[in-house]
């Protein structure tokens, strides 16, 4: 037949580029940025956390040495709340990205023929980062305080507990972990949305796909860049953070994390090399993780 | 309702009172349709002539603002586009980029739930020779190949109406000639019903049935591509449908077979069975490649219309014909396809020439000459570069 | 959770002692570059990162008052006289009297987070730009421990002599050599008296079933512990030892996990107060004056029945300033009753200047009765100074109640 006359036009591996000095050259402001400021506080991190207490030391003290029992004692100390970043994280993750896609997928594909509407929402998701981040949650504390209109009128309707609280428990640490991170995860789900070739949807459809399939089949998967980015986005300063779950804030003393567990230990105990392994276990654990997930969402093609 | 059998044969698709508008304007306005099953049709029409929504509407990825749409008699006009027994072939393919050409092949078979579907999906990569790269993404393959894919999975699915759109629009010249044979041979061979949109002339006469050149949002003129070339009834489809030597003037003498028109002093005689209009102010034309080119004024004949003298004012040279335009006084410029039969150019610009052509070869458009002026702008590329040239070749004369 | 503690006794004999720092010395270097992995990075971490070791202690900075009449003063928010154009009508007289220009600069939100922000470079003997910082007795002790503190030249404080006689030999530092009080407190109970009409005389009375999740307590160590323990009959002036301290955190271990108290915080317990999530906690007594007079006078505080914990935050000189005698200037002009008067009669604390009180009725006379403010003798005997902590019991017993504080 005749396709076999085109056949061989397939598309070739682009040729290495010639690599340049110059290239190295403009690389390097980068690299020594890199060192001083992501390196250099790394290794002294490193160093912390393997300290052991001086011999005849007042608190704070510690010298370097090799105590890697450090990360078994933080481990066994803060299991619960270690335990405690990561599924909160998850949950919040799970919670803004099931919030954020409609929202996303409404500005970015359905809003397109109204630009004005699309501008408007987009200033609305972002509005709230005019206000400081630790305003905003103190006020939510405000809004959902024990005696406050909300609460009471919950308890009223007996949907709480006559003696329920929202602050102070898991849910309000998730809440406003949630709440705080939305907009780090529709950003990233717009951008990609925005981008999505509705071509493709009406191709899933004229191939026999029902829209919850081409949701499921088409969309989705093509907005897998934005998914990951946002959860990432959402994820990692989730389980590191400590406001929320802070007892001045949303928390109680059962809803600690990790964050919070690092700050006690670093401010409070000069316990600095607890706070430092503690410190990289969160990283060690947040990057595993990401390399996971970024390998199994399979979104190498697409990012 | 998802269909869940393959089509054993091409259905009939029927187009009853479409309309559709959209917020400010109206694309179709009204219009009427019957492709019958198993045929290749083509809608023709310049961009914007509402050809790609009448696809679209017959996909199910609009909705008409009136009207009904049959497939093999059944009413699938409130049915969602993924009910419908119909495929389509995207002018920028949409092959699912996350997917191997494979599993895009498939697609459509899985969602019907059609067993062994990537086997089915082997077979029809085979059909269009691609099965080598079945594991490929879409991205690494060139835009014929990519074509194909999109080919590959619509046919897959043996739907009864195969939609293409523009589907050839992207490859180069070579490429879309052999894609056009193969289209048609495979159409021949899995006997579906086509229907194929696209603004080539070439591209729909030398693969379609049926042509249907629309316009402006309606049909112009349907038919058997060498009945639409030869007799064309309109101005836009005189032009649009290739090339035309068009003549406005008075009907001044009707016989029983023909008509006489007299135009810018000359009398054009077109035969009655050729003419849409037999009286008044009408419009005749003749096909540039049916006129002979004279260099020595010929002796009239009844059989024969014979214009000039003029002299020529352009040549080009293309391979297998020559093109002349010649000025004509009283007559603006006529064209002529020359073949190249002998060796060369026959004649030279600034010649004084005749032209001369069979009165059966002549026709006459249904057009009010009055409203003649409605389609110059709408007119194919290859017109309007004749028009340009034209100009620029005026005015270079009048310096 | 337990937590290798950090320092052990030290030898008696000096030699030995000597030996053993010079020994651990060596060892150090040997592990300071087996775990530096040689990267030129790590040197730069070395120096940024320095936790210090026990034995090099700064030296002061030389004093250059003489030809600098500049002071940078570190204080707390709300802590000193203001009008409402944002001037501090005190300081100002002081800059005209004396021809010192004072810095004053609200840099100290909590004990801890200063001590972290500055201990780096008050480690190397460095200026951490304050010449004068107020913190509270266990800060202050903790400083003067590690030699993070001026010898003061009471000579140049004349004024002290004004200092509450009870004040002047506290364990930390006696004959006050190191640190002059700036404004104290008590730490008691405070509750909302539309929910609590009948009040509460005990710290006990917090653990009532009806208050269930709307206590709240300090996360302030020493004043927390300091009111269970009074209330568990333990002197926290005496001499208490771990067996006193356990018995006491057991308790407040059980109210936390069972839910009655919900929230242990610092200074932002006031907004729990306002939005009525606490009805009833363990407080601090200048704050209570100034929520009364902010959001309506619906809380009330009490010394609790077996007593409440009395602190100060006291004046010290870091290490590495250069402005000590500029310092000592500002704290015989703050130890001048009619100055110590007008600090009081704004800042609701109690003023350990001897005669403050008798100028403050001339300013208000309502307000010298006032016991949060001018406590008289019975009231004193009530409230207790929680005692000195070594490194050692430092570190255990917060850790122990940081454990209670973050859960499990």
């Amino acid at each position: 037949m005749a396709f076999a006359a085109f056949a061989t036009a397939e598309a070739l591996p682009q040729a290495p580029k010639r690599r340049s000095r110059i290239a190295l050259f403009l690389l390097l402001p980068g690299i020594l940025y890199l060192v001083l400021f992501f390196l250099t506080p790394l290794v002294s991190l490193v160093l912390t956390s393997l300290q052991a207490p001086s011999e005849f030391g007042d608190i704070g003290q510690y010298d370097y040495a090799f105590n890697w029992q450090n990360y078994v004692a933080v481990v066994e100390a803060y299991l619960p709340h270690i335990l405690r970043s990561f599924g909160y994280a998850l949950v919040a993750t799970v919670l803004a990205l099931l919030f954020s896609y409609p929202l996303a997928y409404f500005i970015g594909v359905k809003a397109r023929r109204w630009p004005l509407l699309q501008s408007l929402m987009l200033v609305l998701v972002i509005a709230p980062f005019f206000i400081s981040f630790l305003l905003r949650t103190l006020a939510w504390k405000q809004i959902l305080s024990d005696e406050s209109f909300i609460i009471t009128s919950l308890k009223a309707l007996s949907l709480m507990a006559p003696d329920g609280h929202f602050t102070g428990t898991p849910f309000a640490v998730i809440f406003g972990l949630t709440y705080n991170f939305i907009p780090f995860m529709t950003l990233p789900l717009y951008s990609t949305l925005e981008r999505l070739d509705t071509r493709y949807l009406e191709a899933g459809s004229d191939l026999y796909a029902n829209a919850f399939t081409v949701f499921r089949k088409i969309t989705i998967p093509l907005s897998m860049p934005g998914i990951v980015a946002g959860t990432l986005l959402t994820f990692i300063p989730a389980a590191g953070d400590y406001i929320n779950a802070s007892r001045d804030f949303l928390g109680g003393p059962d809803t600690q994390m990790m964050g919070n567990v690092i700050e006690a230990n670093f401010l409070v105990l000069q316990n600095y090399p607890a706070a430092a392994a503690l410190s990289i276990i969160l990283m060690a654990v947040i990057l595993v993780f990401v390399g996971v997930y970024v390998k199994r969402s399979g979104t190498e093609d697409l990012l | 309702m998802v269909v869940r059998e393959f089509a054993e044969r091409g259905a009939d698709l029927e187009l009853v009172g479409i309309q559709k508008r959209f917020p400010g304007f109206t694309a179709i306005e009204s219009l009427d349709l019957t492709i019958p099953a198993g045929s290749f049709f083509a809608l023709l029409g310049p961009s914007g002539c509402g050809k790609t929504t009448t696809l679209r509407l017959v996909a199910g990825l609009e909705e008409p603002t009136q009207g009904r749409i049959l497939i093999g008699g059944k009413d699938v006009t409130a049915t969602k586009s993924h009910q419908r027994p119909v495929n389509t072939v995207f002018q920028s393919y949409a092959l699912f980029p996350h997917m191997t050409v494979l599993e895009n092949v498939a697609f459509g078979l899985k969602r019907r739930r059609i067993g062994d579907p990537l086997g089915k999906a082997h077979e029809a990569l085979r059909l269009v020779e691609l099965d080598h790269l079945a594991q490929r993404r879409p991205q690494q393959l060139s835009g014929g190949q990519q074509q194909r894919v999109a080919l590959a999975r619509a046919i897959v699915n043996r739907p009864a109406l195969l939609l293409l759109d523009e589907p050839l629009g992207a490859l180069d010249l070579k490429l879309r000639r052999q894609m056009q044979l193969e289209l048609k041979s495979i159409q021949e061979e899995v006997g579906l019903t086509f229907l194929h949109v696209t603004h080539d002339q070439e591209e729909a006469m030398t693969m379609a049935d049926t042509v249907a050149v629309m316009n402006k949002g309606a049909i112009e003129q349907m038919g058997a591509p060498e009945v639409l070339y030869e007799l064309p009834r309109t101005t836009f489809v005189a032009n649009f449908l290739g090339q035309s030597n068009l003549f406005t003037g008075a009907v001044v003498a009707t016989t029983g077979a023909a008509i006489t028109v007299e135009a810018g002093g000359s009398r054009i005689v077109v035969p009655t069975a050729r003419a849409q209009r037999h009286q008044g102010e009408v419009t005749v034309g003749v096909r540039p490649e049916k006129v002979v080119l004279h260099l020595e004024e010929p002796t009239a004949t009844p059989d024969r219309n014979l214009l000039g003298p003029g002299r020529i004012i352009d040549v080009s040279f293309s391979g297998v014909s020559t093109q002349y335009i010649i000025e004509t006084p009283g007559l603006g410029t006529v064209l002529v396809f020359a073949q190249n039969v002998g060796m060369g150019p026959a004649a030279a610009v600034g010649d004084e020439v005749w032209v001369s052509w069979d009165v059966e070869h002549g026709f006459g458009l249904d057009d009010d000459p009055a409203e003649a002026g409605r389609f110059p702008a709408d007119a194919s590329t290859r017109s309007i570069a004749v028009q340009q040239r034209e100009a620029l070749v005026t005015e270079l004369e009048e310096n | 959770m337990e937590f290798p503690v950090t320092a052990r006794p030290l030898p008696e004999d000096p030699m030995i002692r000597s030996l053993i720092a010079s020994a651990r010395r060596a060892q150090l270097n040997r592990r300071a570059l087996l775990a530096g992995a040689g990267a030129g990075a790590s040197a730069l971490a070395l120096a940024a990162c320095s936790t210090g070791s026990g034995e090099a202690r700064p030296s002061a900075a030389a004093d250059k008052s003489s030809s600098d009449k500049t002071l940078n003063w570190a204080n707390w928010a709300a802590y000193i006289d203001e009008d409402d154009a944002g001037n501090y009508p005190t300081l100002v007289a002081f800059t005209e009297e004396t021809g010192i220009s004072v810095n004053y600069e609200v840099a100290v939100d909590d004990n801890n987070t200063y001590y972290g922000k500055v201990k780096d470079q008050l480690a190397l003997g460095q200026d951490i730009g304050a010449d004068t910082v107020c913190l509270t007795d266990w800060m202050v002790s903790r400083w003067i421990r590690l030699g993070y503190t001026q010898e003061l030249d009471h000579d140049n404080i004349p004024n002290l002599s004004n200092l509450t006689p009870s004040l002047r030999e506290p364990d930390f530092d006696p004959g006050r050599a190191h640190s002059i009080p700036w404004q104290g407190g008590f730490a008691g109970i405070a509750w909302n008296k539309e929910a609590i009409p009948g009040g509460l005389e005990s710290v006990s009375d917090l653990w009532d079933s009806s208050l269930k999740g709307r206590v709240g307590v300090l996360s302030e160590m020493r004043d927390t512990m300091g009111c269970i323990m009074l209330d568990n009959g333990v002197d926290i002036s005496g001499d208490w030892g771990d067996e006193e301290y356990s018995a006491s955190i057991e308790i407040l271990r059980e109210q936390v996990e069972s839910g009655q108290v919900r929230n242990i915080k610092g200074n932002s317990y006031l907004e729990d107060l306002k939005s009525e999530d606490t009805l009833a906690a363990i407080v601090w007594s200048g704050d209570i004056t100034v929520l009364n007079a902010e959001a309506g006078d619906k809380w009330e505080f009490a010394i609790p029945s077996a007593g409440g914990t009395l602190w100060n935050d006291n004046f010290l000189v870091p290490i590495g300033s250069p402005r000590k005698t500029n310092a000592e200037t500002l704290i015989n002009y703050y130890y001048e009753p009619e100055v110590a008067a007008e600090v009081a009669a704004w800042v609701n604390f109690i003023t350990p200047v001897v005669g403050a009180k008798e100028a403050a009725i001339a300013i208000d006379p309502e307000l010298a009765e006032n016991q949060l403010i001018f406590p008289n003798e019975q009231t004193l005997s009530t409230a207790h100074i929680f005692r000195s902590l070594s490194g050692a019991e430092e570190q255990k017993y917060q850790a122990e109640f940081q454990s209670i504080l973050l859960g499990a």
